[in-house]
């Protein structure tokens, strides 16, 4: 009888063992970051970041593991408006009464206890969209689907931007890949990966008439180009699939060039650190005592790690404070500097083998609702990864998110928690709903 | 494409771009970790190691017997690392150290101390400065005993930067001369013109970064040592400054005047053993903020003081006598279109030579140095400057005054630069111009440059040693000073300054008053001098006193500046036995001191002053003290005494004793009259009420 099954033996146990890894490898490294040789402060301390780390550890387990795996798996679909809808409100009341912390007015603080609402925006979010993608009679090819979802995604990410925090906000770009997933046209993330670029060329060459021109060009070729081929290899040529395509190529080169023309404007709304943390990237030197200190002392931490680190507890550079955030944002720096490129690799290839894991249960789901939260589950763990380890080797701007159960702090550790556990509970039950 | 197919691509893709994005990160830290490796490597070395400068020790000022005037102490900020200080141990001790904090600082109340100690504890500070004010060792001790400080830097959180600050043992005592140097090397005095002794030579060392924002020196090969600054020995006497810039201050005071200076030097040697300068601040108090004895402020036309030069003159180049006669008139002379007068409203008439000096008669003494010089101006210049008042002296200290003397190929110089050069005018000094030249006449004529400096030593070891260097051998002949000498003991005798006269030494000096020019015009208000020496038959002393513009009627220098010059002199001469004249030190005690062991302050002083006996208490409102006896005064210690601990009582009167000791709760066994010799429960033993201590007295 399937409904004899137990959690324990549905559950997917290689994820929960990935999971504890990481957590666990997580909690180490923070000590490490913070770890004084003459002081000697014990693990378990609870004045520090590590000891304050393992009651985030500990709590998540009994509050959040348990209970998601007590509660009944038809409960998250059935429920998930209602979360979403709680959320929203807790989002729009931050803006209201929340307490202000390093300039983002993102945090509610209930005693003692500092929660960031933003944090659980994401699996909210997750289940929201997936509760309507899931639904029967929506179809993701009507207009009216996509414009929904976008909706979804969108409300949420705007009261986060007008917490300032950005860089959670950039977080919800991850949704965007569940809709590619969901069917959404490559275009839009061709367009998207486009825009970007001619963003960062634009921003690096600073001359817009050239980029423009270029532009023109290249597109004149490929119209003259597919022309050319189509009349020599078709006989019956259709002068008005042609002429579309034509249409639709300029229209593309043209949506390039405002995208280029917008540059500037785009740019200048931009907060004056967030313009240096991207001029940043394609010199590093521009700045070495402002927005370049970070990033090259996150480099020198990682760099001096070298092939096999200095080992744990040696490295200097992030102990010393050289580092900012050395437990929180910049964690990976530990990593890189006390385990070297071997260590680092390691790390990257559990989070790897872990995303590939979410994926793949994701895959096996025969539940729509449940398969597109686990996309959303990877997707947004996809993008912290990425984003996070990208920004302290110096290939991606610095974003404040924080490495998945790896960076200190509860609040994203519990959130990161709540987005797998409920995955791995709807996994665990994935027999007994009937596929689509 | 249907949409199964294109849904398996599409997870494929999804596989391949997670797939791709980790192998990009890995590839660029190939990039960071291996092949830049080397280079990040070096620089987190650079990051953690760092050249920096290890300061050498600065030397310390002495006075001349080896009193410290100015020395380096450690001086601590204190910050704190709140983040330290583990939960119960802060909590147990936040409340007691704030209100420590704020008893010690009493700049901001407990409650303030502990809310900021508690924000940057919850920000997870690591690091807040408690207070600006630094604290001193004994201070610093004290603090390192208080709650949550005691567990130390590392538990405790506590840090106590070290800052070495320059500190005046003396405080106010001769500060401009002292000096100060900040540090863009600008400032004045000794601690300027020495500096390069005085500082010695930082050195470097290589320097590794430890945890907390602290560094720890690697001693290696490449460490340079700090050369530590020398000493420099002064010829300043202590005591001496001390009479005279209390003494220049109350009449600096009395007479409301805008500045003044005081020099007193050592006829023989050159050296100088009180330097004071006084000037006024907005808010009207006096205190020492330019060194007017040598500094270009000081530079002034002396006027009468000068008159002395001009006699010289005129008995090395005639054979006039004292008792030559000049008609001085009704108190008005004209020379060309330029009145004189005298002080005196009806004139001096016709009198001698030497009444004209005595009486500083501007008339008589211009008026004879026109006759005898008008018909070669020159010759008049080059016996001032065969004086040596046209040259600095190349003193020690940095920033002399470069004296003007009028030459007769000047432009400025016209038909009447030479009567009133005479007398002091259209020329100008500092006070220690005027005064070597006073000293050469005290000395018979040989000039000697003035020292302050007389060695620069390492620890007992001297390095340098600045003897007395003559300027000029004679300045005129034994006739000459004969006569010039009768005179200067005249002015005080029956002269202008007969208000200092008094019959147990002889002073010699000349009072100064000249017009200050304000705006090029010559007002009424005054700058009065008095130069000397004493004892006058046989100078042991020169000395000269400026006050700057004084106000209220009696505007003279004999009635400004010649009391000072008296006071100091008095009390010289009191302390010193050397220039009692034999009779009188065979009257007085062959012991210069009372016996006095110690007591209560009050007392003490007060016995003390009135036997003109200088003394000086080391530490403030002391109630019981300790004799020290230094060379001819009296140091006064602090008597140690602490709650429940027995003090040290020996030597003191057994009253004081008495007083003391049941004051305490114990009961006082004793016999005899006079001292206490010894004590039966040694001194810092712990004692409790009741308890009972034989004395032994004697005489």
């Amino acid at each position: 009888m399937r409904e004899e099954d137990s959690i324990y033996r549905n559950v997917d146990w290689l994820t929960i063992m990935l999971y504890a890894l990481l957590v666990t490898a997580g909690w180490l490294n923070i000590y490490a970051a913070d770890y004084n040789p003459i002081a000697s402060q014990s693990i378990f301390n609870f004045d520090i970041n590590a000891g304050k780390q393992l009651v985030w550890i500990a709590t998540a387990l009994v509050l959040i593991i348990i209970p998601v795996f007590i509660l009944d798996y038809k409960f998250y679909s059935a429920f998930s408006y209602i979360i979403y809808g709680l959320i929203i409100f807790l989002l729009i009341a931050t803006i209201f009464f929340g307490t202000e912390v390093k300039g983002s007015k993102s945090w509610f603080e209930i005693g003692t206890l500092r929660l960031q609402p933003a944090e659980f925006s994401k699996f909210a979010t997750a289940l929201a969209l997936s509760a309507y993608l899931g639904q029967i009679n929506v179809k993701f090819e009507h207009l009216k689907t996509k414009l929904i979802a976008l909706a979804i995604i969108c409300l949420p990410a705007a009261l986060i931007r007008l917490q300032n925090e950005t860089g959670v906000m950039l977080v919800f770009a991850a949704f965007i890949l569940v809709l590619f997933r969901q069917g959404l046209s490559p275009w839009v993330l061709i367009l998207g990966f486009v825009s970007a670029t001619l963003f960062v060329v634009t921003l690096i060459l600073q001359d817009k008439i050239l980029i423009m021109q270029s532009l023109a060009i290249i597109g004149a070729i490929i119209i003259v180009t597919m022309v050319a081929f189509s009349l020599l290899r078709r006989k019956n040529i259709k002068i008005k699939k042609i002429l579309v395509r034509a249409g639709l190529i300029a229209g593309f080169c043209v949506a390039c060039m405002i995208v280029v023309f917008s540059v500037d404007m785009v740019y200048n709304k931009l907060e004056p650190h967030q313009q240096k943390r991207i001029m940043i990237l394609f010199n590093p030197e521009s700045d070495p005592k402002g927005a370049g200190y970070n990033i090259k002392q996150s480099k020198i931490a990682i760099g001096s790690g070298e092939f096999i680190g200095k080992g744990y507890l040696q490295g200097t550079q992030t102990k010393l404070k050289y580092v900012p955030e050395q437990s929180t944002d910049f964690i990976f720096c530990t990593v890189g500097e006390e385990h070297g490129w071997i260590g680092s690799s390691m790390l990257i290839l559990l989070y790897l083998f872990f995303m590939m894991r979410l994926i793949f249960l994701a895959e096996r789901q025969r539940d729509k609702f449940a398969k597109t939260y686990g996309y959303c589950v990877a997707c947004i763990i996809f993008i912290h990864f990425t984003i996070n380890i990208g920004m302290t080797i110096g290939i991606l701007p610095v974003v404040g998110i924080p490495l998945p159960f790896f960076s200190y702090g509860g609040s994203s550790l519990w959130s990161f928690t709540i987005l797998v556990f409920i995955f791995l509970k709807l996994d665990a039950h994935r027999r007994q709903v009937l596929g689509h | 494409m249907n949409i199964k197919k294109s849904i398996v691509l599409r997870a494929r893709l999804a596989f391949l771009a997670v797939f791709l994005f980790s192998l990009a990160i890995v590839m660029k830290l190939i990039k960071v970790q291996v092949v830049d490796g080397e280079k990040w490597r070096k620089l987190a070395q650079e990051n953690i190691m760092q050249y920096r400068v290890v300061k050498a020790t600065r030397g310390n000022i002495y006075s001349d017997n080896g009193s410290l005037l100015a020395t380096s102490l450690p001086f601590y900020k204190i910050a704190m690392d709140p983040s330290r200080v583990e939960k119960e141990k802060y909590q147990k001790g936040i409340d007691s150290l704030s209100m420590l904090l704020s008893a010690y600082f009493k700049d901001r109340s407990a409650e303030d101390y502990k809310i900021r100690i508690n924000l940057a504890r919850s920000s997870n500070k690591r690091y807040i400065t408690l207070n600006k004010a630094m604290v001193d060792f004994q201070t610093k001790k004290m603090m390192e005993k208080w709650p949550i400080f005691r567990e130390g830097r590392n538990k405790g959180g506590v840090i106590f930067e070290k800052v070495e600050k320059r500190f005046r043992p003396f405080s106010y005592l001769a500060m401009r001369t002292i000096g100060f140097i900040n540090e863009d090397n600008q400032g004045v005095g000794l601690e300027k013109s020495f500096n390069e002794h005085l500082a010695g030579r930082d050195g470097e060392a290589l320097f590794r970064r430890i945890a907390g924002r602290e560094w720890m020196p690697i001693h290696d090969d490449s460490e340079i040592r700090p050369k530590q600054g020398v000493d420099i020995q002064t010829t300043i006497d202590i005591n001496l400054q001390d009479v005279a810039e209390s003494s220049l201050m109350r009449h600096l005071m009395e007479h409301d005047a805008d500045k003044g200076c005081v020099i007193l030097m050592e006829v023989a040697t050159g050296e100088i053993k009180a330097m004071a300068n006084l000037g006024k601040l907005p808010s009207g108090e006096y205190t020492e903020i330019y060194n007017y004895a040598v500094g270009n402020e000081g530079l002034t036309e002396p006027g009468s003081t000068f008159k002395l030069a001009s006699m010289i003159a005129l008995f090395e180049d005639s054979n006039m006598q004292l008792t030559d006669s000049v008609e001085t008139g009704r108190g008005t002379y004209e020379f060309y279109d330029k009145i004189m007068t005298d002080a005196k409203p009806e004139g001096y008439g016709k009198i001698t030579m030497q009444e004209a000096f005595e009486k500083s008669s501007n008339i008589g003494v211009s008026r004879k140095v026109y006759e005898h010089f008008h018909l070669n101006q020159q010759k008049f210049v080059d016996y001032i400057i065969s004086m040596g008042l046209a040259d600095r002296i190349d003193f020690q200290l940095k920033g002399e005054a470069i004296p003007y003397i009028k030459k007769t190929t000047d432009r400025s110089w016209s038909g009447i630069s030479l009567p009133w050069m005479s007398i002091g005018y259209e020329l100008k000094l500092a006070p220690i111009h005027t005064l070597t030249f006073y000293n050469g006449i005290a000395n018979n004529g040989k000039v000697i440059q003035p020292i302050i400096v007389k060695e620069i030593k390492m620890a007992d070891q001297t390095i340098e040693k600045f003897e007395t260097k003559v300027l000029r051998e004679k300045i005129c002949s034994d006739a000459t000073l004969s006569k010039v000498k009768k005179m200067l003991e005249g002015v005080v005798e029956r002269g202008t300054a007969k208000n200092i006269n008094n019959t147990i030494y002889k002073i010699a000096g000349k009072t100064g008053t000249a017009q200050r020019i304000i705006n090029k015009k010559y007002t009424q208000t005054y700058y009065t001098s008095f130069a000397g020496y004493f004892p006058a038959d046989n100078p042991k002393y020169s000395c000269i006193v400026v006050i700057d513009n004084p106000k209220g009627f009696k505007l003279y220098g004999s009635d400004v500046a010649a009391p000072v010059f008296k006071e100091i002199a008095d009390k010289i001469y009191a302390r010193d036995l050397d220039m009692h004249k034999p009779l009188l030190s065979a009257v007085g005690n062959q012991e210069a001191f009372p016996v006095i062991k110690g007591g209560f302050y009050e007392d003490l002083q007060f016995i003390c002053n009135e036997m003109s006996i200088s003394n000086h208490l080391k530490a403030e409102d002391e109630e019981w003290v300790r004799a020290n006896p230094v060379n001819r005064a009296i140091m006064w210690n602090k008597l140690e005494m602490k709650k429940d601990q027995m003090p040290d009582v020996t030597g003191l009167k057994l009253r004081d004793a008495l007083y003391i000791l049941e004051n305490m709760g114990l009961r006082v066994k004793c016999g005899g009259v006079g001292r206490v010799e010894s004590q039966s429960i040694p001194a810092g033993t712990i004692i409790s009420k009741g308890m009972q201590v034989n004395l032994i007295v004697s005489q």
